[in-house]
């Protein structure tokens, strides 16, 4: 359903990362990429998303549509990144789920305000005020805000990195179901880079990245 | 020259320096450890000012236009270096910028101001155009260096923020709607400020010197509107420029970041795990 690449990156002393990696995803999955800490999964996360700059010679393929390089912000609004560190605008917990809806690439699409408090009450948000500053959160608690503003996105695909740091088991069960029945339906997919593998080994796709390219695990 | 003027002579400036004296004694006596500093700005003040006496005296004498644009092309170039000298961060290309959006104010507001409000005659009247065009350039560096300053602390303290909304989907305009107004914002409170307390909790400068040099109050004031909103009009003209063009360098057309291209100033360029990054042939 989706696929992309080839991207390359290296490291700040110039050694190669990873080169040559074509990443490929299909429907209805939830794909693990793996690899050690500092082979660069962030970084290809980053490229996907076309958030870094690539050699502009990679082909972006969605639903068999094919995005150029002019088009970026669009395959961004249908293969979201949910960033590493679980970043916050300035205001209110409530604004942090809606401006998504104020964009043009929302193109009109209203803000679900019921799935929002819905899926609040599930990660266990449902208690913190609308108001409260969301720089005010924890750690733990903007990773569910930001997993909830994705999925209340509701793009094609998520790419998600780490999404479940800072939770505890029980909460991070919860969200891994969240983002598994998202990825489940017809016209979906994520990818997910996860720090410490919490999630079933048999019932995913696993990728690792290596230096010379992707293995289908 | 006027009959009012009472001219100054060289034992009245050796009388004026003892306050600067008095300055650095006070810092000793104070251990505020300044002393050689105001001393050496002093000095800088005399030989700065008296070089530029000497070459404006000449500049009057000569009276040929091409003298003329070759000292505001020779302002605009030291007032584009000091904008980015005062930038704690810069980016590649960052000197052509400032260069540009001192031309571009320079033309603009100094165009209209001299050859539509004044009416200067003919254009390149040394004595009109040199000392109005001084006061844009000041003041554009002003607009320049505070919105330069505060949207590329934004870009590089709050990436995170820029990205996520790049990320779902925001053009690069959307993205980069906060930090642009910040710093526009920025660029534009001190002569705000300037026009708010003009007159009511200090003289403005020009004007000052235009009453001191025997102007009529009246006359002199008239300038003094024409001068604020001019430096108003070099202030905006200065932040937004180059905010644009900063933008247009640290930010593609199709929202790619760009911050490698951003560093401190005297500092390494690339910070960071996510900036160490170089791209490669994929």
């Amino acid at each position: 359903m989706l696929r992309c690449g080839p991207f390359g990156a290296r490291d700040g002393e110039g050694r190669v990362l990873f080169e040559s990696a074509v990443l490929e995803l299909p429907e209805r999955s939830v794909t693990v990429l793996e690899g050690p800490s500092g082979c660069g999964k962030s970084t290809l996360l980053r490229m996907i998303s076309g958030l870094l700059p690539t050699t502009g010679e990679e082909i972006r393929e969605l639903g068999g549509r094919s995005y150029g390089r002019s088009e970026l912000p669009e395959w961004r609004a249908g293969v979201t990144l949910l960033a590493q560190d679980a970043p916050v605008l300035p205001g209110t917990l409530e604004w942090n789920l809606e401006w998504p809806f104020r964009l043009r690439a929302a193109d009109g699409r209203a803000f679900p305000r019921e799935r929002a408090a819905a899926l609040l009450e599930a990660v266990g948000l449902g208690g913190v005020a609308a108001d409260r500053e969301a720089r005010s959160l924890s750690g733990g608690e903007r990773h569910r805000l930001a997993l909830v503003r994705g999925l209340l996105w509701d793009p094609p695909v998520l790419l998600a990195d780490e999404p479940f740091s800072g939770l505890d088991r029980k909460m991070a069960e919860v969200c891994r179901r969240l983002l598994e029945a998202f990825a489940a339906r017809s016209g979906h997919a994520a990818l997910v880079v996860l720090h410490d593998p919490i999630v079933d080994r048999d019932s995913v796709r696993r990728i690792r990245m290596t230096p010379r390219g992707m293995e289908v695990a | 020259m006027n009959p009012a003027l009472i001219a100054l002579t060289p034992s009245d400036l050796v009388v004026a320096s003892l306050f600067v004296l008095v300055a650095a004694g006070l810092s000793v006596a104070l251990r505020l450890g300044l002393e050689r500093r105001i001393l050496v700005a002093a000095v800088r003040t005399v030989v700065q000012l008296g070089l530029l006496g000497l070459v404006l005296e000449r500049v009057f004498a000569v009276r040929r236009p091409i003298v003329v644009v070759a000292m505001i092309a020779w302002m605009i170039v030291f007032a584009g270096r000091e904008a980015v000298a005062r930038s704690t961060r810069r980016y590649g290309g960052i000197w052509l910028d400032a260069w540009l959006t001192m031309t571009v104010s320079c033309l603009l507001v100094g165009g209209v101001v001299t050859r539509v409000v004044v009416g200067v005659t003919p254009w390149w009247e040394p004595q009109y155009v040199i000392p109005l065009l001084g006061m844009i350039l000041g003041n554009s560096l002003n607009g320049i260096s505070l919105a330069l300053e505060r949207l590329l602390e934004h870009l590089d303290t709050r990436r995170a923020e820029v990205e996520l909304l790049l990320a779902f989907g925001a053009t690069r305009a959307e993205a980069l709607r906060e930090p642009l107004r910040t710093a526009l914002r920025t660029g534009l409170i001190p002569i705000t400020n300037a026009m708010t307390a003009a007159g009511i909790v200090a003289l403005p400068g020009m004007m000052t010197g235009q009453i001191l040099a025997g102007t009529p109050p009246m006359q002199a004031v008239a300038y003094q509107v024409v001068v604020m909103f001019m430096l108003a009009a070099a202030n905006a003209i200065g932040a937004v420029v180059i905010s644009l063009g900063a933008t247009r360098r640290l930010v593609t057309r199709e929202g790619t970041l760009r911050l490698e291209r951003l560093f401190r100033a005297g500092g390494a360029r690339g910070r960071g795990k996510g900036r160490a990054v170089r791209r490669s042939a994929g």
